[in-house]
């Protein structure tokens, strides 16, 4: 457990990976719209082969992406599940005289609806997760939202307690680790009992976790205030985010995809979601 | 008689994954009973690792762990042949002598953690009742004995460990570091280990506190017999207490052995990455400017009366 | 004359001084430090020395008495946020735990931390982490994750962080404490070299006799007053004293004082490191031997 990095962040040095995390907040933002921008199989086709440039452009293993899809395979199932025998059209697939009726329609809205949660998960996953690592993540969001400052929304605050959390899990998993042993050793068991005993079993557990993450809450408060912390005024950064021209495009590029989403629902042709 | 005994055990950590690490590399050894043995080696060197395959908190990779001559990893499956012959399992049917193994051996197992008591590195970190009298009895209520024993075993374990019977009532939290240690030291002293694992049990306090822990370590041991095991980088602390040094470096065993056999190996010591004590340092000195003193001085009071023997002449 | 850096009168703290639980932890302490120095401060757990460095950067406030860094007067009503930030620039802190002090995620960016609260603008804000961290040794490590350090490493990030901020002063709480003996030594030789190179007054606080001897002066606290100042050679020439208050000297200096102890005639103030000792301990056999030599001659 020691070294499993926190989040699911991939090392790589892909365009995606390189790409300043402000840009790749907005992008995940315009890649959401555009999948529910897609409404008939023309434009789903595009989302599809969209999503086949994402996975490329990340050099993501295709293996690491299927396992992100495991967790909401249920969703998957039971979306298509109820578009399949809930949506009525006109073109009915089973005999007539079934109680149970399958329209065409059906299946094309289960097919549409699996490819936009689909997508919805990989694009957020590509752009958010996989390629940005949660500090620069975080970073961003400072960032993007430090207008809202203005109207007194402590922004920054809230990213530094973000911070100070993505610091200290590898360091509490740890503890937490140690402190199981240590009472194991004096004969606990956390896996046997009724739920009550289960329950009672943690206490040992998590008091000394409270306990020590309260004193190293205390010791790293005095230790900021060594070091001059004072919240955000006058703070200047080491490191500095410059949007380049190639985050440009890609907004750019992801914008005019969009658009072209948007018309090509237009077209009348192929099966649409209804 | 050996009271432990590791046969060829390994263990790795992320086994297969792209930071796996060998903690420990086919290490024998084996620990004399009633004696205190000394593990010592640099950070990194397996012997955290080690501690914690005695009590079964952790399973060798490969290799077997005994205590007393048993298995404690064994199966119930591969000692079925060779229990079948005891008198207590030879007279029952195939099926009910099954069971009966089964059922001993997952006695033995949940037992080992009374039976190998071990203290972890900081266990001050560890204490969670209201009060020190509780947090002591946490073990031995684990064990499901009798609340009357429970209570002697309490007074008893905080005897050996130093502390006084008025700070049984007050809270852990608010004793100092030195004797929160000596709390969580009672707290494994009171399920009358046979054998005692302790990991840097002195790490990070002063000297009068070094003195008081260690002390109570030796007390428990002296008065019941029982085996200890002190993993540490001291070797000042090892000079001091120890009958038996086992020397670990890089996940193996590179010496084992009784202290004096081992502290004469000053240069393997030393290569090792271990501090030599200031004592041995001196003597070192000397000895290179031609003073015929003995390389192997690890206290003061042996440097005191080779030196004392000097000036005799 | 070198310049005063620390000068404290009658210095006192008393935890919860108004409460009913008052807990006196300093009862007057008064001494002057001077800038460049290099002072160990002992002291038994409880002595109170942790609360005399914690009154240095006003993380802890006097209870009374008078308290001067660096031309500051500290018990002036006069000190506001603007004062408070100069002077913890001017005396850093590095503390215990080495987990409980890196506030990043990275290397550099926790090196980073103090500058970028002090607003020190680019490019002289990369220049002052590159520098720490090549100071420390540690450029190898600076896209690191803190977590995955030794305690020796850690501990050096959290120096790295202190020097950045360009202090004159660098106050060390047991920062040695929770490290294993190479992780001592690391930080130990770092202490020596930000004293000699940077000019920077320690204080190290500490309960281990070897490292306190390591320093050009000693400082003994018991029991919240002085107990005993002066160089290490004086200091822990005060054997007796020091174990009584449940300290101990270097092992040279109690095999010293145990043959001085059993009659044996070994003269010499030196006594507080190995080298010195042999020393000592080689001039008096020679003597012996030539007293000897005459014997029987």
């Amino acid at each position: 457990m020691k070294n499993v990095a926190f989040g699911q962040y991939y090392p790589a040095d892909s365009p995606l990976h390189r790409m300043d995390p402000r840009a790749k907040v907005i992008l995940a933002i315009l890649y959401i719209v555009c999948t529910f921008l897609c409404k008939n199989a023309i434009s789903f086709a595009c989302l599809v082969l969209s999503a086949l440039v994402l996975v490329v452009l990340s050099h993501l293993p295709l293996r690491l992406i299927l396992r992100s899809m495991r967790p909401i395979l249920f969703i998957i199932v039971f979306t298509s599940v109820i578009n399949i025998f809930m949506t009525k059209g006109e073109h009915l697939l089973t005999p007539a005289d079934w109680r149970i009726k399958i329209y065409a329609e059906g299946l094309w809205n289960a097919l549409f609806m699996v490819l936009r949660i689909s997508a919805l998960i990989l694009g957020t996953g590509i752009f958010l997760t996989y390629t940005t690592t949660p500090i620069a993540l975080t970073d961003a969001l400072e960032r993007l939202l430090s207008p809202l400052k203005k109207i007194k929304i402590p922004v920054h605050d809230f990213a530094m307690m973000m911070t100070i959390a993505l610091r200290f899990i590898p360091t509490l998993t740890e503890e937490t680790e140690k402190i199981m042993n240590a009472q194991r050793a004096r004969g606990a068991s956390f896996s046997t009992g009724s739920l009550i005993n289960r329950a009672k079993a943690l206490i040992p557990i998590l008091i000394p976790l409270f306990v020590s993450a309260f004193n190293r809450a205390f010791d790293l408060a005095s230790a900021m205030e060594c070091r001059c912390y004072h919240g955000d005024e006058g703070r200047t950064r080491l490191k500095v985010l410059h949007y380049r021209a190639s985050d440009l495009v890609a907004v750019l590029l992801m914008l005019s995809f969009g658009v072209g989403v948007f018309f090509l629902n237009r077209l009348g042709i192929g099966p649409h979601l209804s | 008689m050996d009271k432990i005994r590791l046969e060829n055990v390994s263990y790795v950590y992320n086994r297969g994954l792209p930071f796996e690490q060998v903690a420990l590399d086919n290490v024998s050894l084996s620990i004399r009973a009633g004696c205190v043995t000394g593990i010592i080696g640099h950070t990194g060197s397996g012997k955290s690792t080690m501690m914690q395959l005695l009590n079964g908190l952790a399973e060798p990779t490969s290799g077997r762990v005994f205590l007393d001559g048993y298995d404690i990893n064994a199966k119930a499956e591969d000692l079925y042949e060779e229990w079948s012959a005891l008198p207590e399992y030879a007279h029952l049917s195939k099926g009910a002598r099954k069971k009966a193994i089964r059922r001993e051996v997952a006695r033995r197992r949940a037992e080992l953690c009374f039976r190998v008591g071990l203290v972890m590195q900081y266990p001050e970190y560890q204490l969670f009742e209201e009060t020190v009298e509780k947090d002591i009895a946490f073990g031995p209520r684990n064990m499901k004995l009798s609340e009357e024993e429970i209570g002697l075993r309490v007074r008893e374990a905080a005897r050996f460990a130093g502390l006084d019977e008025e700070l049984l009532q007050k809270s852990p939290f608010d004793l100092s570091g030195g004797q929160k240690r000596r709390v969580a030291l009672a707290g494994v002293i009171a399920m009358r280990p046979e054998v005692l694992v302790l990991d840097e049990p002195a790490a990070g306090l002063d000297p009068a506190g070094r003195t008081r822990i260690l002390d109570g370590i030796l007390r428990y041991q002296r008065t019941t017999g029982s085996t200890v095991l002190i993993v540490s980088h001291s070797m000042e602390d090892m000079a001091r207490y120890c009958d038996d040094v086992v020397v670990m470096g890089d996940a193996r065993v590179l010496m084992q052995g009784e202290r004096r056999e081992i502290f004469s190996h000053t240069q393997e010591l030393t290569d090792a990455g271990l501090d030599i004590p200031q004592i041995t340092h001196l003597v070192r000195l000397l000895r290179e400017r031609g003073v015929p003193l003995p390389e192997n001085i690890y206290t003061v009071e042996d440097a005191v009366l080779a030196v004392q023997a000097l000036f005799a002449e | 004359m070198p310049e005063l850096f620390i000068h404290t009168e009658d210095l006192c703290f008393t935890y919860d001084a108004e409460g009913p639980d008052a807990q006196p932890a300093l009862k007057g302490i008064t001494l002057d430090i001077y800038k460049g120095e290099y002072v160990a401060v002992l002291g038994h757990n409880g002595s109170g020395k942790s609360t005399f460095a914690k009154l240095l950067n006003l993380l802890l406030e006097p209870t009374s008495g008078r308290l001067t860094v660096a031309g500051m007067d500290l018990t002036a009503p006069s000190i506001g946020e603007k004062e408070l930030l100069e002077l913890r620039r001017n005396v850093g802190m590095v503390f215990q735990n080495p987990d409980n002090q890196l506030v990043a995620t990275i290397v550099e960016e926790d090196v980073a931390f103090g500058p970028e609260n002090l607003g020190i603008p680019h490019p002289e804000l990369r220049t002052r982490v590159d520098e720490a961290l090549e100071a420390l040794d540690m450029t190898a490590y600076a896209q690191h994750e803190p977590h995955r350090l030794s305690g020796g490493q850690k501990q050096r990030v959290a120096i790295a962080g202190i020097l950045a901020m360009m202090p004159k002063c660098i106050v060390f709480d047991e920062a040695t404490a929770m490290l294993d003996p190479s992780g001592r030594r690391e930080v130990l030789r770092t202490l020596r070299m930000l004293n000699r190179e940077f000019g920077i007054t320690i204080l190290n606080i500490t309960h281990y006799m070897n490292e306190a001897a390591e320093a050009d002066r000693v400082i003994v606290i018991n029991d919240g007053t002085l107990l005993a100042d002066g160089t290490p050679d004086e200091v822990f020439a005060q054997r007796q004293r020091l174990c009584e208050v449940g300290l101990e000297v270097p092992q040279c200096t109690e095999l010293l004082c145990r043959l001085r102890e059993a009659g044996i005639d070994i003269p010499g103030e030196r006594i507080s490191s190995a080298e010195s000792c042999a020393d000592l301990i080689v001039a008096a056999l020679g003597r012996h031997a030539e007293k000897g030599g005459k014997c029987h001659g």
